[in-house]
């Protein structure tokens, strides 16, 4: 913040340049750094935890066989047996959209999936991916996914259209969900942040009344932890569902 | 003073005590478990209301806007001004509902009403 009385809840998700070459070359930005934090800590701890690949587990590979087993049932529920194939894919977008959401609760950190254009691109990731497979696997078979079963010849026309609109929202919705949740809840933290320091600055009275907004940052603090993980968990469980609909196509 | 009345009542109070504690453990037991299920029932992202809100909003939103979107640069490469524009919001906002009703129907399917609950005049019991 430039001026310390000027409260500015937007002010958090700013692209900064870590380093650059120069105007219009390569960037390092602050999302950048992010990410590589994000995808560095996962890889450590991983690989990490699961070295000593011991019978009697340690602490540190007892959380990583939980998350497997987390995600590894969740694709299963969601995909069949067959979608295991994807569990890595899965996998790897959970774990990284858990610990962005978990970085962005850090004090003074970069929340990188509080821009559109990253989960946007996270989003757009999966649907090559489902379209790809599900065009590879079911061939021409995978456009009845636009053609549901059971509607007659005479109503396909307005039908189809729907349908394909309803697939093309798809990657909108994953990605604005995401990114909607996250960054509401920063500017909500913020917000309030800045009534404590508006109002305690009003003397006694208003030291007082601090207190309120103060205990309502508290709770929305705590609320946001479990946004973090709730929206890791909706994105892999979503991306394992429409990994279903690559699988087999029919409604 | 204390101390007679300890010894004497020592072997007798021991099984007392022993016999409480497994009924203590007991009834700790159950608690737990009543108490785990009430916390996988609430930290359930189905049942978290506010993710709940979040996705249909979005699912609706996001159809409208694809399907806005879609006739604004049909319009733009066949210059047929209004009309794709209008046609095509009018299919997004059909497929806006259609994403919403289907993803409440899963929903509804997911969580089904407990039994027993008052679902309104006109509900059959056989639909339950």
């Amino acid at each position: 913040m430039a001026d310390p009385n000027k409260v500015d809840p937007i002010h958090q998700f700013a692209i900064t340049d870590v380093f650059s070459t120069g105007d219009g070359g390569f960037a390092f930005t602050n999302s950048a750094l992010f990410m590589v934090l994000t995808v560095g800590l996962i890889i450590i701890y991983m690989l990490g935890s699961t070295a000593s690949r011991s019978v009697v587990p340690s602490r540190a590979q007892v959380v990583s066989e939980l998350l497997y087993d987390f995600v590894a049932n969740m694709v299963r529920g969601a995909a069949g047996s067959e979608g295991m194939k994807f569990f890595p894919f899965v996998f790897s977008l959970f774990m990284f959209v858990l610990v962005a959401n978990m970085f962005g609760m850090v004090p003074f950190f970069f929340t990188v999936t509080s821009h559109i254009i990253i989960t946007f691109a996270l989003a757009m990731l999966v649907f090559v991916v489902v379209i790809g497979y599900g065009i590879y696997r079911n061939g021409f078979k995978f456009f009845k996914l636009f053609v549901p079963a059971g509607v007659p010849a005479y109503v396909l026309p307005i039908v189809v259209p729907i349908e394909i609109v309803s697939f093309i929202s798809r990657p909108i919705s994953h990605s604005v969900r995401l990114f909607a949740n996250v960054l509401a809840g920063h500017i909500t933290v913020k917000v309030f942040a800045g009534f404590i320091m508006s109002l305690g600055s009003l003397g006694v009275l208003g030291f007082l009344g601090a207190s309120l907004p103060l205990l309502m940052t508290i709770a929305i603090t705590a609320l946001e932890f479990l946004v973090a993980a709730l929206q890791a968990y909706v994105f892999a469980v979503l991306t394992a569902m429409y990994i279903n609909d690559a699988i087999h196509p029919s409604h | 003073m204390a101390r007679p009345q300890d010894d004497q009542g020592r072997p007798d109070s021991a099984k007392e005590v022993t016999r409480d504690l497994a009924s203590r453990i007991a009834s700790a037991k159950r608690e737990r478990a009543i108490e785990d299920n009430r916390a996988s029932v609430k930290t359930s992202p189905e049942m978290s209301g506010m993710a709940r809100g979040m996705r249909i909003g979005t699912e609706f939103i996001a159809a409208i806007l694809v399907g806005a979107a879609l006739g604004y640069f049909i319009d733009l490469g066949l210059g047929t001004r209004p009309w794709g524009l209008l046609i095509l919001l009018l299919v997004g906002f059909a497929a806006g509902i259609l994403n919403v009703t289907r993803l409440v129907t899963k929903m509804n399917e997911a969580a089904p009403p407990p039994p027993g609950s008052d679902l309104g005049p006109d509900v059959d019991e056989d639909d339950r």
